[in-house]
This record gives structure tokens, sequence and C-alpha cells, in this order.
């Protein structure tokens, strides 16, 4: 086993401790984690898997096939998030709305003199 | 013209969507009341310093959002409350004293007569382009083809502000998109909805505060991303 492999599977594992430790019921979460996990593994101890797979699907290098894949994984985890963070926008947009719905500010034209209630008016001091 | 008799007993509601404005504010709601019965609806997307302080005195409603959120967002804050308020009409209007108030009356002219649902304003019929820079002018009429491509509507300006509705419209217009691409969602409701919609020529003037506050070419590919993400998600 040289360097890269030991350094590799030490990611591995502390990635599945991490989620372990955090997707306790989960259990769809757990069985996607354990086989990526498992693949990961293979590929780490025995890298002419890949080479076999990459040229199974016309790919020079496994690496390159591996490098390929998380790209695609890449652009779609992007996307997935985008949608989230508009999701959530809609949320917040929602709340500052009802908010600003709920304390309409009437002036008039004779609140010309009249101190704003958000406006802070100086404590006379030397009374 | 508008006769006192075709407004009577019509509510009529101008939106003022406004960020950091200071005082052009106040310069560009003052004209407004001037024009006819109407209530003027400021909408604080969240400015450092509350609007509410620069229209002290004037006789307007203000709806702050307590954080910015955008002006398509501010846009249907403001639509929302209208439609609450049970308004016949509403009006788009910028707070940074690019549009004239004195365009309301040809704004509005087209729904009296129920020509249309919504009223687009245009700097670009009649001549009245003749003030825009040149590098905008070109930005915004590559976003007229790429909203035609979207939407099949071909309009003969994009993202101008000044716009007027009616009931029907005012029913139908949500807007989802918080930023600038709002301009283009409401085309995307406009065919939709089948909104009958028409344009009118009105004044967009450039002082130099207008073009420092204005969008440049950055914010047209932050609008078209947006637009993307909204095609995508819908």
């Amino acid at each position: 086993m040289n360097g890269i492999q030991l350094l590799l599977l030490a990611g591995v594992s502390f990635i599945v401790l991490y989620f372990i430790t955090r997707l306790k019921n989960r259990l769809m979460d757990i069985v996607l984690l354990t086989a990526l996990v498992l693949c990961a593994i293979v590929f780490i101890l025995w890298p002419e898997t890949t080479n076999k797979l990459a040229a199974l699907l016309g790919v020079g290098r496994g690496a390159d096939l591996i490098v390929y894949i998380s790209i695609l994984t890449f652009w779609f985890t992007i996307l997935k998030l985008y949608r989230r963070i508009r999701l959530l926008e809609q949320l917040f947009t929602e709340i500052v709305r009802q908010q600003a719905l709920q304390q309409p500010e009437q002036l008039s034209s004779g609140s010309i003199n009249e101190p704003h209630k958000d406006t802070v008016v100086p404590k006379d001091h030397s009374v | 013209m508008l006769t006192p008799q075709s407004i009577q007993n019509k509510k009529i509601i101008v939106l003022v969507p406004t960020h950091n404005e200071g005082s052009v504010l106040r310069q560009s709601v003052e004209p407004l009341l001037q024009q006819m019965p109407l209530q003027v609806v400021i909408i604080d997307d969240g400015s450092h310093q509350p609007a509410v302080k620069q229209v002290q005195g004037l006789p307007v409603v203000v709806l702050r959002h307590k954080v910015n959120l955008g002006q398509g967002a501010a846009l249907q804050t403001g639509i929302t409350y209208a439609r609450k308020a049970n308004a016949d009409y509403v009006i788009t209007f910028d707070a940074d004293g690019q549009h004239a108030a004195s365009d309301l009356p040809a704004l509005l002219q087209p729904l009296l007569r129920n020509e249309a649902d919504i009223v687009l304003g245009s700097r670009f019929i009649n001549g009245h382009s003749n003030s825009v820079p040149l590098f905008k002018k070109g930005i915004l009429h590559a976003a007229r083809f790429i909203n035609y491509s979207f939407t099949g509507i071909l309009l003969s300006d994009a993202h101008n502000g000044i716009r007027a509705f009616n009931k029907t419209a005012l029913d139908k217009i949500s807007l989802t998109e918080n930023r600038m691409a709002h301009a283009s969602e409401i085309l995307f409701l406009i065919k939709k909805h089948r909104l009958r919609y028409k344009e009118v020529p009105v004044t967009v003037r450039y002082t130099r505060y207008a073009r420092q506050k204005g969008q440049g070419g950055g914010s047209a590919i932050k609008i078209l991303f947006d637009l993307l993400l909204h095609k995508l998600f819908k």
C-alpha cells in the first residue's frame, strides 16, 4: 500500500464517521453513503479496476473516468443547491413582505413637524 | 385627455420602490402628488437610512422591507398592498428621478378606454430615445431580443420601470423574481395569462445620478442567469 492510498482511506473513514454520527435515523442516506464508500474503498485499494471500467467506456485512464463522473455530480449538486437557495429566498421574502404589509406607515401633509416614531429624539439633559 | 370624470371614483395607486435614493426620492415623489388624485405607496427596500425620513410631510404610505430583497420583491410587496387596498389602477414608477410624472395620464389612457390590461412605458417610440447613452441602448436592444426569445413578445423597450396595470393585470401579476429579472417575468405573465398589453412613449431622463445608480452590462448577465434559473425551476 502506498502513501496516496493511506491518505484517501483516512479521508473516507473520516467522512464515514462524520456522517454516521449525524445521520442516525436516515436509512436511505446511510445506504447511499455506504454504497459510495464501498466503491471508493475498492477503487483506492485496487486502482486497476477503474482502468478496466474506463476501457469499457472508451476512456483512456481510470482516473480520468473518475474526474468526469465527479464533474457531473458536482454540476448536479450545484443545481440542487441553487434550487434550495431559491426556495429559501422565496420563504424569506414572504416573511419580510408580511412584516412590511403589517406595518404600513401612513404619512400626511401635516406630519412635517412631528418627530417620526423611529426617530431618536435627543433627551434634554439641561433640565 | 384625462377628464376628472374619467378617473372619478377610481382608486389609483402609484408604487415607488426605493433603495438608498436619499433626497432624490422626495424629488421623484413630489411631482406625482401634483398630478391627479392618487395614492403614492413607497416601498423602502431595506435602505440604510429609512426612506420614511426623506418623505416626511408628504401624504404617502411607506412600506419597509427590513432587509434589502431587490426591486422585484419591492414591487410585489406594493402589488399585494394595492390588491388589499382594492386599487382600480396601479402604476409603477422609479424613485431615481428618471421618470416624468407628466407621463401618467398617457399611461392610464389605454386602461381607462379598456384597450389594454397592462401599459408599458417605452423610451424608444416617437423619438424619445435621443438621450439614451449608446452602450445602454445596445444592452437594452439585446435585452429586447432575449425577452422575445423567452416569451415571443417583442417590445420596443426592455426593463423600463414605468408601467400601469388594471385590476385584471393586478390579479395576475405575482412576481417571484426578487431582483431585476422581474421585468422579464412580467412578460412571461402577460403571455401566460393572455393579458392585453400596449406600449406608450415615455420620457426617461439620464441624469448623472441615474447613470451612476443605473445598471451596467454586468447586471445584464446576472439578469440572464436569473432568467435561466427561473425557467429551470418554475
